[in-house]
C-alpha cells in the first residue's frame, strides 16, 4: 500500500510516516553553522550584545521562516497571492465609485456601480476591448470583465477557504486520532481512503454536483449572500472538494503523528502522568503545523482549479454568476473572434495556481530541508 | 507472491464495492421521481406502477444495489432516464472509442516524451538543459488540462491569423482514422491530454534517474571502465524505470478527470462530454455509469502497476 501513496502526488513526495523527515530538529537548527554558532577562537572579543545573541538561538520555525524568505520564487508567489486575497476583496469597492454617469441607450442613465458590477448587462457594448469605462473590456453580453473577474477571484478565494477549513478540521482530528490510536479508527480511515482514492480528480465531485446540482440550487438559493446570483451550488462543489481532499491530510497528519509518537518529549510527557488529551493538544498538534501548512498550500491550488473545472463544466457557479471557470466557458465558442476574453481568465489562473505550488514547494522546501535533491 | 495478489485482490474488491456503492446511494437519494418526469403531466397509475417495476425502482434499496452490481458485472449500467427504455449503454458506447483513441495516444505519448525528457534532464543535471527542462515540466504539471488547452487554442487561432492557415481549433475526426484532415484535428487535443502525464513521468523520470546514478553499482560499473552509454542504459536506465512502474495508475486518474476537460473544450464526443449532456438531461444513470467505469478503470490500472511494481522489484513482496 506504501508503495502506491508515495505516488498519490509527486508534490508532496512521500507522505507516510516511515519516509516523511519533518520535525528532526536537530537537523535544522545545525543546518546552517556559522549563522547560529560562534566561532570558537573569537571567544575573547564577543561583547555582550553578541552574547545575547547567541543564547537567544533562533526557534526551528523561524529558522524555516528565515529560509523561506530568502526563496525569491516563494516570496514573489507570496505577494501574488497577497493580492489574489486583496483584490476581490477590496477591488469591486474601489471599482465601482470609479467613472461618472453613462447614459446607456438601453437601461437611461446609470452610474458605475451598475455598469461596474459583475452581472450587469449592457448589450450594445459588446465584446470590447479595453477602455475608461471597461478597464479591461467587456464581454459576449457587455458586461465588465474586470468585475467579473475580480468577483470570479472572490469566488476561487472564498471556495479555497472553506475547503481548506473542513480539509484542515477533519484531517487533524481524524488523522491525530487515527495515528495516536490506531486501531479501528485507523482502518476506517485507511479503508475509506482507498474508496476515495479510487475516484481520481475531480470524478466525485462531478458526480455529486452532477446528480444534486439543481437541487442544491433551489435549496440553498435562499441563502442571503452565499445563495443570490447562480452561487448557491458552490456549497455543494465546497463540500464534495473537501470530502475528496480530507483523506490526503489525514493521512499525512496520521504519519507525522505516528512518527511524534515515538519521541522522547511525548514520553517524558506520558511518564509525568500528562493526559491523553493534553499529549495531543499541547504537543502533538502545534507539531503538525507545518506539515499541515505545506498540505494545505498545495491543496489550495488542487481545490481553485477544481472549482474553476466544476464552473466550466457547468456544474459550479450557474448564470448570472461569475467565476474563472464561467468566464472562460462563456468565451471559449467565440475565441478565434475575441481571444482576450478567454485569455484573461486563463492567465489569471494560471498565476494564482504557479503562485499557490511554487509557494507549496517553498513552504517545504523552508520547513523541512532534508527533502531537497 | 500468490499471498500479495490475494490480498491486493481482496483490497480491490473492497474498493470496487465502495466504489459503486456510492455511486449507486447517490443515485438512490437523487432528488425527483425519474418516472415521474419520464412521464410528464399525464400519469397513469397504471402505466407508473408498470416503468416503476420496469426500471427496479419498486424493490427495497438493498435489491436495487444487487441489482446493480450483478447488472455492472455484465456491463448493463441499465436504462436511461431521459430515453425511455433505451440502454445507457447504447449511449455511452458512441463515446467510448472516442475516448479510448485518445487515451491510448496520450498514455503512449507521455510515456514515450516524458521518460526521456526526465533522463536527459538527470544526465545534464544542474545545467541550462535541466533547468529549462524542468521549469517547463514544472508548469505543465501545476496548471489545469483546461488551461493549457485554452492556451493550444489561442496559439491556433493567432497561427490561423498570421498564416491565413484553417488549421481547426476544436472538433474531433473519424474514430481510429488517420487521414491528414483527421490528424489535423486530433493532434492538439491528444497533446493537451498528454501534457500533464509527460511532466509526470518526466519529473519523476529525473528524480529516479539521479537516484540510481548516485548508487555503488553504477559507480561499480564506471571503476570497471565500461563506457558511459553501457553503464546509463545497462546499468542505470533499466533500474530507474522501475518506481516509474507505480505512477502507471496516478496517471491514469489523470487522464480520467482531463478527459471531462478536453472533451468539453476542444468538442469531442467522448464519454466524458456524453456524461456532462447527461447531467443536464438529469439521465443519473448515465453519470453512474460512467464514474463507475473510469472509477474502476483506475483501480484495475492500479493493480496491474502494483503487481507489475512487486514483478519488477522482488523485495517489494516482503512488505
Amino acid at each position: 500500500m506504501d508503495t502506491k501513496d508515495q505516488n498519490k502526488d509527486p508534490g508532496v513526495m512521500f507522505p507516510d510516516s516511515a519516509v516523511s523527515p519533518l520535525f528532526i530538529e536537530d537537523t535544522i537548527a545545525t543546518n546552517e553553522p556559522g549563522e547560529v554558532m560562534t566561532a570558537p577562537g573569537t571567544a575573547t572579543t564577543i561583547t555582550a550584545t553578541q552574547l545575547e545573541k547567541a543564547k537567544k538561538s533562533p526557534t526551528p520555525f523561524q529558522e524555516s521562516l528565515r529560509r523561506l524568505r530568502r526563496d525569491k520564487r516563494a516570496m514573489v508567489s507570496l505577494g501574488i497571492l497577497v493580492l489574489f486575497v486583496l483584490i476581490p476583496i477590496f477591488g469591486p469597492l474601489i471599482y465601482q465609485h470609479i467613472g461618472g454617469t453613462y447614459q446607456s441607450t438601453l437601461n437611461g442613465p446609470i452610474g458605475p456601480d451598475v455598469y461596474h458590477s459583475p452581472f450587469h448587462q449592457e448589450l450594445d457594448r459588446q465584446d470590447e476591448l479595453f477602455s475608461g469605462q471597461y478597464w479591461l473590456g467587456t464581454d459576449s453580453l457587455g458586461r465588465d470583465l474586470l468585475a467579473r473577474l475580480m468577483q470570479g477571484m472572490l469566488i476561487s478565494l472564498v471556495v479555497a477557504i472553506l475547503v481548506e477549513i473542513v480539509d484542515i478540521t477533519l484531517g487533524i482530528t481524524i488523522g491525530v486520532l487515527a495515528g495516536f490510536y490506531g486501531g479501528w479508527i485507523d482502518q476506517l480511515l485507511a479503508r475509506f481512503t482507498d474508496i476515495m482514492f479510487a475516484f481520481p480528480g475531480l470524478l466525485f465531485a462531478i458526480l455529486l454536483t452532477g446528480i444534486f446540482g439543481t437541487e442544491a440550487d433551489t435549496v440553498f438559493s435562499n441563502i442571503p449572500i452565499i445563495g443570490p446570483n447562480g452561487n448557491a451550488r458552490l456549497i455543494l462543489v465546497s463540500l464534495a472538494l473537501a470530502l475528496t481532499t480530507w483523506p490526503l491530510m489525514a493521512r499525512y497528519v496520521r504519519g507525522q503523528t505516528l512518527q511524534l509518537k515515538e519521541q522522547q518529549f511525548i514520553e517524558a510527557a506520558r511518564t509525568s502522568g500528562t493526559t491523553d488529551v493534553r499529549i495531543i493538544l499541547r504537543h502533538i498538534i502545534p507539531n503538525l503545523f507545518s506539515i499541515v501548512i505545506v498540505a494545505a498550500t498545495l491543496n489550495m491550488s488542487n481545490t481553485i482549479i477544481g472549482e474553476a473545472g466544476l464552473s466550466l463544466l457547468g456544474l459550479g457557479v450557474q448564470a448570472p454568476g461569475s467565476s474563472i471557470g464561467v468566464m472562460i466557458s462563456d468565451a471559449t465558442s467565440n475565441i478565434s473572434t475575441h481571444p482576450w476574453e478567454v485569455l484573461l481568465p486563463s492567465l489569471t489562473l494560471t498565476l494564482i495556481v504557479l503562485a499557490f505550488s511554487f509557494l507549496g514547494d517553498g513552504l517545504r522546501d523552508a520547513f523541512d530541508p532534508r527533502s531537497k535533491d | 507472491m500468490v499471498q500479495f495478489l490475494v490480498k491486493r485482490f481482496i483490497g480491490l474488491i473492497f474498493v470496487v464495492i465502495g466504489v459503486t456503492f456510492i455511486t449507486f446511494i447517490m443515485g438512490y437519494f437523487a432528488p425527483g421521481d425519474p418516472i415521474r418526469e419520464m412521464l410528464g403531466n399525464h400519469v397513469i397509475p397504471q402505466v407508473y406502477n408498470q416503468l416503476k417495476h420496469q426500471y427496479g425502482l419498486d424493490l427495497p434499496w438493498y435489491q436495487q444495489y444487487w441489482n446493480f452490481l450483478t447488472h455492472l458485472a455484465r456491463f448493463d449500467f441499465g436504462l436511461s432516464y431521459h430515453q425511455q427504455n433505451y440502454p445507457v449503454w447504447n449511449i455511452l458506447s458512441d463515446g467510448v472509442p472516442v475516448s479510448a483513441e485518445l487515451g491510448f495516444w496520450a498514455l503512449i505519448l507521455q510515456i514515450l516524451v516524458g521518460v526521456p525528457l526526465g533522463i536527459i534532464s538527470a544526465l545534464k543535471a544542474n545545467t541550462w538543459v535541466d533547468t529549462v527542462n524542468m521549469g517547463t515540466m514544472l508548469i505543465l504539471y501545476a496548471l489545469p488540462a483546461f488551461v493549457l488547452a485554452i492556451f493550444v487554442q489561442l496559439f491556433i487561432v493567432w497561427i490561423d491569423q498570421q498564416t491565413g492557415a484553417t488549421w481547426p481549433v476544436a472538433n474531433w475526426g473519424n474514430p481510429w482514422q488517420y487521414s491528414l484532415s483527421d490528424i489535423q484535428l486530433k493532434l492538439a487535443p491528444i497533446l493537451v491530454f498528454a501534457a500533464t502525464g509527460t511532466a509526470l513521468y518526466a519529473r519523476l523520470a529525473r528524480t529516479s534517474m539521479l537516484e540510481v546514478l548516485r548508487q555503488d553499482y553504477v559507480r561499480t560499473a564506471r571503476a570497471k571502465g565500461l563506457r558511459e552509454r553501457v553503464v546509463i542504459y545497462r546499468h542505470a536506465f533499466r533500474n530507474a524505470m522501475i518506481p516509474l512502474i507505480t505512477v502507471f495508475g496516478f496517471s491514469l486518474g489523470l487522464l480520467v478527470t482531463g478527459a471531462f476537460f478536453i472533451e468539453q473544450i476542444f468538442n469531442i464526443p467522448g464519454i466524458a462530454e456524453i456524461t456532462i449532456t447527461s447531467v443536464n438531461n438529469r439521465d443519473y444513470p448515465v453519470i453512474q455509469a460512467t464514474v463507475v467505469l473510469l472509477a474502476v478503470a483506475v483501480v484495475i490500472g492500479n493493480l496491474i502497476s502494483d503487481i507489475l511494481y512487486s514483478v519488477a522489484d522482488p523485495r517489494i513482496k516482503a512488505a
